[in-house]
C-alpha cells in the first residue's frame, strides 16, 4: 500500500470529518444554537475573511502572529478571522449608533490560526487551523449583573452539554498586571511575568521575578487570593494600595471581583467556579472579567470568554460588552470522554515477557 | 486517581528518589521486570497511577489528559512548546544543551549540524546569526560528526563523558536544563486540590535540600 496519494492531499491543519463525527458536531453546534436563542440571542453570520485593520482594532500588534493572511484583490490586507468578537463589534456598532441600547447576538462559525502543529493534535488542545466557535456576544450590558448572567448562562450551556465534571475558572484582565506593579515588581518585567501567565510557565514566572529583584513570592500570592472567601486581599506584606494608580487600578478590579463572588453566591452558582488570579488571557482587549471552562480530558478549554468593554469605541460607539464562546471540537471530545473505559487493562498495559 | 508520567531514565530515576524524600508513595524499583505502568494505593494519596514513557512522549500524554502530570526535562518543553502548565523546577537530572564537535572545527563557521532538537537547534543558530543545515536524528548524535555527516551537533551534555569517547568538545554550552513538573491543564483545573499538595509537597522537600547545601 502506497502512503503516498497526491490527490487525496489536503491543505496543512485542515480536517476531513466523516460520517457520525461530522453529524455529531453539527448537531452540537444547533443544540447549543438553540439554546442561547431559547435564552434570547439571535444568530448572526458574517464572511470568513475581515480587513486586517478591522481585526487589529483595540488588540495588540502580536495577536496577528497566529492569523492566516492574504491581500485582496485591491491590495489590501485581509485575514481569516480568529474569533468572531471582532466581526460582530463591526456589525453591531451601526445599530448602537443609531440608538439600539443593547445587541444579544449569538454565531457558530468556524475560526482559523497559523498552526504548524499536526492537526490530530491540535485540536483537542493548543491552536487548530479551523475550528468550529458557538458563542455569543452581549453588547450594550456593562457591571455585575451582567458578569454574573453571562457566567450564568454559560454554566447553564455547559449542563445542557451533558457534561458533569467541569470547573470554570474566573479572573479579572485589569488585576494581575496592576497587582504586579502595585506590590513593586518592576514595571520592565510585568510584560514578561503576564506571558509566563498566559502560558502557564510558573517556574519561568519565578525566575523571571527573581531576576528582576522581586524578593517576595508574588506568584503564590496572587494564587491565595480568592474573593469567595475574603473581602480583603490576601498578602502578607503591608501595600499602601492608595499610593500608586496600579494600587488603585488593583483594588478597583479585586471589588469587582468580590461583589461579583457574592452575588454568585446569593443567585447559587458558585458551585464549580473557582477563581485563579494567575489566570491571565493573551487577548488585549479584555477589560473586566475572564473566564475559561474545563472539563476533563480535553487539555484546554471547552468554553472561555470576557469582559471587553473599550472594544466598540475602536468602533465609533462606546457600549460595554461580555461574551464567551464554545470550542466544539474539543467540547465534542469532553462528551466522549467517559465513553471510553476510564480504567484500563492491567494486561494490556504491560509489555509481552 | 492521579495520573503521573515519568520520562524513562535519568530524569525518572532521579525524580521518583525526590518524590520518595517528600514521602508522596512511589514504586519501589521501575526497573523491576518491563512494566510500563504502576500503581500504588495509599489513603494519604489515594491511588496513583505511574507510567514511564519514552521523555519526548511525556509532554503529549499530559496535553492529552491522559497523564494528569509528568516529570520531563526542560529541554524537551522547550523544543516542543506544549499547552501545559509547567508548575515546579525539580532540580533534578541537570544537563546542559551544548553545541559540540571535533576540536579541529572550533574555529570553523558552523555548517552543518546533528540534533534532536531541530527547532532550538535553528533559534539558537540564528540568534547567532549563522544559517546552517540541520540534520535531525534521533539517537547517538555523537555518531554524526564522526564519520562525517555534520560538523557540530547541538544536544543535552550531562557529564561529558560520552563526548569525550567519541573525541568531542563542547563549544558552547546553550541553556541549563533540569527535570519540570507538569500539568495538564484540565486536572490542574479539575483535581486542584491534589495537584497543589504535590506542587507543595515537593517544592517544601526542595526547599530543605537548598537549605542543608548551605
Amino acid at each position: 500500500m502506497s502512503m503516498r496519494n497526491h490527490v487525496a492531499d489536503r491543505p496543512p491543519g485542515m480536517r476531513d470529518v466523516f460520517p457520525q463525527r461530522a453529524g455529531d458536531r453539527r448537531r452540537l453546534e444547533n443544540q447549543l444554537l438553540e439554546f442561547f436563542e431559547a435564552h434570547g440571542y439571535d444568530m448572526v453570520s458574517s464572511g470568513s475573511f475581515e480587513y486586517v485593520d478591522t481585526l487589529l482594532r483595540g488588540r495588540s500588534i502580536h495577536d496577528s502572529e497566529d492569523w492566516i493572511q492574504i491581500f485582496d484583490t485591491t491590495g489590501r490586507a485581509v485575514a481569516l478571522r480568529p474569533d468572531m468578537t471582532p466581526s460582530i463589534a463591526r456589525m453591531a456598532a451601526p445599530l448602537l449608533s443609531a440608538g439600539r441600547e443593547s445587541v444579544l447576538w449569538c454565531y457558530a462559525e468556524k475560526v482559523y490560526h497559523r498552526t504548524t502543529d499536526p492537526a490530530s493534535l491540535s485540536w483537542l488542545s493548543g491552536k487548530a487551523a479551523e475550528s468550529t466557535q458557538v458563542g455569543v456576544e452581549c453588547i450594550g450590558r456593562g457591571g455585575r449583573e451582567a458578569d454574573v448572567d453571562i457566567l450564568a448562562l454559560c454554566r447553564r450551556a455547559t449542563d445542557s452539554l451533558g457534561l458533569t465534571e467541569w470547573q470554570m475558572v474566573v479572573s479579572h484582565a485589569m488585576f494581575a498586571p496592576a497587582f504586579l506593579v502595585a506590590v513593586g515588581t518592576p514595571e520592565s518585567a510585568v510584560e514578561a511575568l503576564l506571558g509566563c501567565l498566559t502560558k502557564g510557565d510558573y517556574v519561568g514566572f519565578r525566575r523571571i521575578a527573581a531576576e528582576a529583584g522581586v524578593s517576595h513570592d508574588v506568584l503564590s500570592w496572587l494564587q491565595a487570593q480568592n474573593p469567595f472567601s475574603s473581602q480583603e486581599m490576601q498578602v502578607p506584606d503591608e501595600i499602601d494600595w492608595t499610593a500608586s494608580p496600579a494600587g488603585e487600578r488593583a483594588v478597583a478590579a479585586w471589588d469587582d471581583l468580590v461583589s461579583l463572588a457574592q452575588e454568585l453566591e446569593e443567585r447559587g452558582l458558585a458551585d464549580g467556579i473557582t477563581f485563579d488570579l494567575t489566570l491571565h488571557r493573551d487577548l488585549t482587549y479584555y477589560t473586566g472579567i475572564v473566564f475559561e471552562v474545563f472539563a476533563p480530558g480535553v487539555g484546554a478549554p471547552i468554553a472561555l470568554g470576557g469582559r471587553y468593554d473599550d472594544l466598540l469605541s475602536y468602533f465609533g460607539v462606546s457600549a460595554p460588552a461580555v461574551g464567551f464562546t464554545f470550542e466544539i471540537e474539543r467540547a465534542l471530545a469532553a462528551k466522549d470522554e467517559g465513553v471510553w473505559p476510564t480504567k484500563p487493562n492491567q494486561q494490556s498495559a504491560r509489555e509481552v515477557p | 486517581m492521579l495520573t503521573i508520567a515519568l520520562a524513562k531514565g535519568r530524569t525518572a530515576d532521579a525524580s521518583i528518589a525526590l518524590w520518595r524524600d517528600a514521602g508522596i508513595p512511589a514504586p519501589a524499583d521501575l526497573d523491576e521486570g518491563r512494566a510500563l505502568m504502576f500503581e500504588l494505593k495509599s489513603t494519604a494519596w489515594g491511588d496513583l497511577r505511574y507510567l514511564l514513557v519514552k521523555p519526548v512522549d511525556v509532554p503529549t500524554y499530559v496535553q492529552f489528559g491522559v497523564a494528569d502530570v509528568g516529570v520531563v526535562g526542560k529541554d524537551v518543553l522547550m523544543e516542543q512548546e506544549r499547552e501545559v502548565y509547567e508548575l515546579l523546577d525539580l532540580g533534578t537530572a541537570q544537563c546542559k544543551l551544548c553545541v559540540a564537535g571535533h576540536p579541529s572545527e572550533q574555529d570553523s563557521p558552523a555548517r552543518k549540524v546533528a540534533t534532536k532538537y531541530p527547532r532550538l537547534t535553528d533559534a539558537y543558530f540564528r540568534s547567532q546569526g549563522r544559517a546552517v543545515e540541520i540534520v535531525p536524528l534521533s539517537g547517538s548524535i555523537e555518531l554524526a560528526p564522526v564519520i562525517g555527516l555534520t560538523d557540530r551537533i547541538f544536544d543535552l551534555v550531562q557529564t561529558g563523558t560520552t563526548l569525550k569517547a567519541h573525541g568531542l568538545v563542547v563549544f558552547d554550552e546553550v541553556a541549563e536544563v533540569s527535570a519540570r513538573l507538569i500539568a495538564n491543564k484540565s486536572s490542574y483545573r479539575t483535581k486542584r486540590a491534589l495537584v497543589d499538595r504535590l506542587t507543595k509537597v515537593l517544592g517544601e522537600r526542595l526547599a530543605r535540600s537548598e537549605g542543608e547545601l548551605v
